[in-house]
Order: C-alpha cells, then sequence, then structure tokens
C-alpha cells in the first residue's frame, strides 16, 4: 500500500493548529517515517491535479484544531479517504489548566500534549496497517 | 474598509521548509511588527468555513505568504474570495531549494531559519507598509 496521508490543519490563530502540525510531523518524520507522509493542506485546498493525483482514493488521517475540520473537510472533498479524523480538542480533559504555548511557539505542556496525539495517530497507523496485511 | 487593519495570510505548508517560515514570518508580524494591525485568517477556512470567511479578501487588502512558486495562498484567496493586495514567496527570498527542504519542527528551527524569518517578515511588512500609504 501506498503511505498514509496524515495531514494537519493550518491552524495559526491559536496553539491548537500548532500542536496539530507539530504532532503530525512527529508522526511522518519521526514515529513512522516509512509508512506515513503529509501534504500541504493549502495545495490541496487548490485541487490542482498534482496533488489531486496523490490524494484521491488514499487512506488519509486528519488532525485538526478545531470543530471546522478544515483538514478533514477539504481531504474529502478533493477525494482523500479520511479513515479516522481527530480534532486536538477532543483530547483535552486530562490537561485542563495546562498552558500549552501559542501559535508561535509550544510550552514544555505542549510539547507533552504533542506527543500524546503523536501516539494517538501512531496507533491509528497500527490500526490500519493491521487491517490491510 | 475595517479601520486600517491588514489581511496577511500565509500558505502554512506542511511539506516543506517554506511553509514553515511562511507561517512563522505572519506570526513574527502578528505578534512583534505590526501588533493589533494584522488580520489573519487559516486558509483552508475559505472553503470548509461556513460562515462569512470567503468575504475575507473583501473585507480586508490581503497579502498572501506562500512557502513556495506554487502559491498556493495566492491562488487560493483569489479562487475564492477576492484579488490579494500583495504576494511575497519565500522561495524568492531563500532560494527554491531551500523552501523545499522539508518541513521543519519548530523545535528544530537554527538561528539561520530565524534570519529567513525575519527577511520574509520583512519584506511583508514592506508591502504591508505600502498598502497603509495608498490608504
Ligand atoms: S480546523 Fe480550525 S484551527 Fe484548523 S484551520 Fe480550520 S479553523 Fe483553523
Ligand atoms: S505554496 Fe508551496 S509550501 Fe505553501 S502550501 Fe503550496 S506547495 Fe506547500
Amino acid at each position: 500500500m501506498s503511505k498514509i496521508k496524515v495531514i494537519p490543519c493550518s491552524g495559526i490563530g491559536k496553539v491548537f493548529g500548532l500542536l496539530a502540525r507539530e504532532s503530525v510531523l512527529m508522526v511522518t518524520s519521526e514515529k513512522c517515517p516509512n509508512d506515513t507522509e503529509t501534504l500541504c493542506l493549502a495545495h490541496v485546498v487548490t485541487g490542482d491535479d498534482e496533488v489531486v493525483g496523490k490524494i484521491k482514493g488514499e487512506t488519509c488521517i486528519t488532525m485538526d484544531g478545531c470543530a471546522k475540520y478544515c483538514a478533514k473537510k477539504s481531504v474529502e472533498e478533493t477525494g482523500g479517504i479520511v479513515v479516522k479524523s481527530h480534532k486536538v480538542p477532543d483530547f483535552m480533559k486530562a490537561h485542563r489548566g495546562e498552558e500549552h504555548g501559542s501559535g508561535t511557539a509550544l510550552t514544555d505542556d505542549g510539547w507533552k500534549y504533542a506527543e500524546e496525539l503523536a501516539e494517538i495517530l501512531v496507533e491509528d497507523v497500527k490500526e490500519i496497517k493491521a487491517e490491510v496485511n | 474598509m475595517l479601520g486600517n487593519k491588514i489581511g496577511v495570510i500565509s500558505c502554512s505548508g506542511e511539506e516543506c521548509l517554506g511553509g514553515t517560515i511562511s507561517r512563522l514570518a505572519v506570526r513574527k508580524m502578528m505578534e512583534e511588527l505590526k501588533p493589533g494591525m494584522v488580520s489573519t485568517l487559516c486558509l483552508p477556512l475559505f472553503i470548509a468555513g461556513d460562515g462569512g470567511e470567503r468575504e475575507f479578501a473583501e473585507k480586508y487588502p490581503t497579502i498572501a505568504v506562500d512557502g513556495c512558486s506554487k502559491c498556493c495562498a495566492k491562488r487560493a484567496i483569489e479562487k475564492y474570495s477576492n484579488a490579494v493586495a500583495g504576494s511575497v514567496d519565500v522561495a524568492e527570498i531563500i532560494g527554491a531549494a531551500k523552501a523545499l527542504e522539508k518541513p521543519l519542527s519548530t523545535r528544530n528551527l537554527t538561528d539561520e531559519h530565524m534570519e529567513y524569518v525575519k527577511q520574509t517578515a520583512d519584506k511583508t511588512c514592506q508591502i504591508f507598509d505600502e498598502i497603509i500609504a495608498k490608504k
């Protein structure tokens, strides 16, 4: 199977977008580089043939920064098959009261949370691969 | 137009270094260079949003800051909202090969990367000031 596409939203105003971005980067660059890759969401949004060719019919996981679900919606609109979709605030319960940083930089607690989100994505990748094999 | 605010929107590309620089340059504008004068929006909201997001570039003169010569932010804004008032391509500032290097975690930023962010933000500020002067 081709690499699973793991795509964060491009949230820039608040820390949630950066948490989504950093957690996905951990997965595609460090934790599962052989099984996953990411794509520029803004490129997906353009609907260019080049990017549609990369995503159409492909297995995708999305991590959004809020309930607008921009990554999920944009990937689906472009023909990607979103098999797992998350949003950063879904996992906040255990982190209430923590300060995670801003859209520019994460705090130590922010990095811990990003790491936790990355592990959730890693579990998704394992699950998807197990179903295929 | 709404006050003296200018829209500045980055592609925030997740696939390459240029996208990381574009994003950080816009954050630098918001926090340090033009605090209170920049209005921004998550780029994909133009198509995924269900509110008035598509009117953004009609409300504000908007500068697109793109990570590479594909200029996704500029094209998406123009497709879904309005013509941009200016645009910056990080690849023209740091070179195409550099811009297309692997994306970077903010954990791994070096002084060299921060210099790229500064140059991109400075170029964006120059366009920003030109727009304000014309208003
Ligand atoms: S999902 Fe929310 S944070 Fe992410 S790009 Fe959309 S509006 Fe921004
Ligand atoms: S302009 Fe380049 S870096 Fe930015 S989203 Fe498009 S392809 Fe990615």
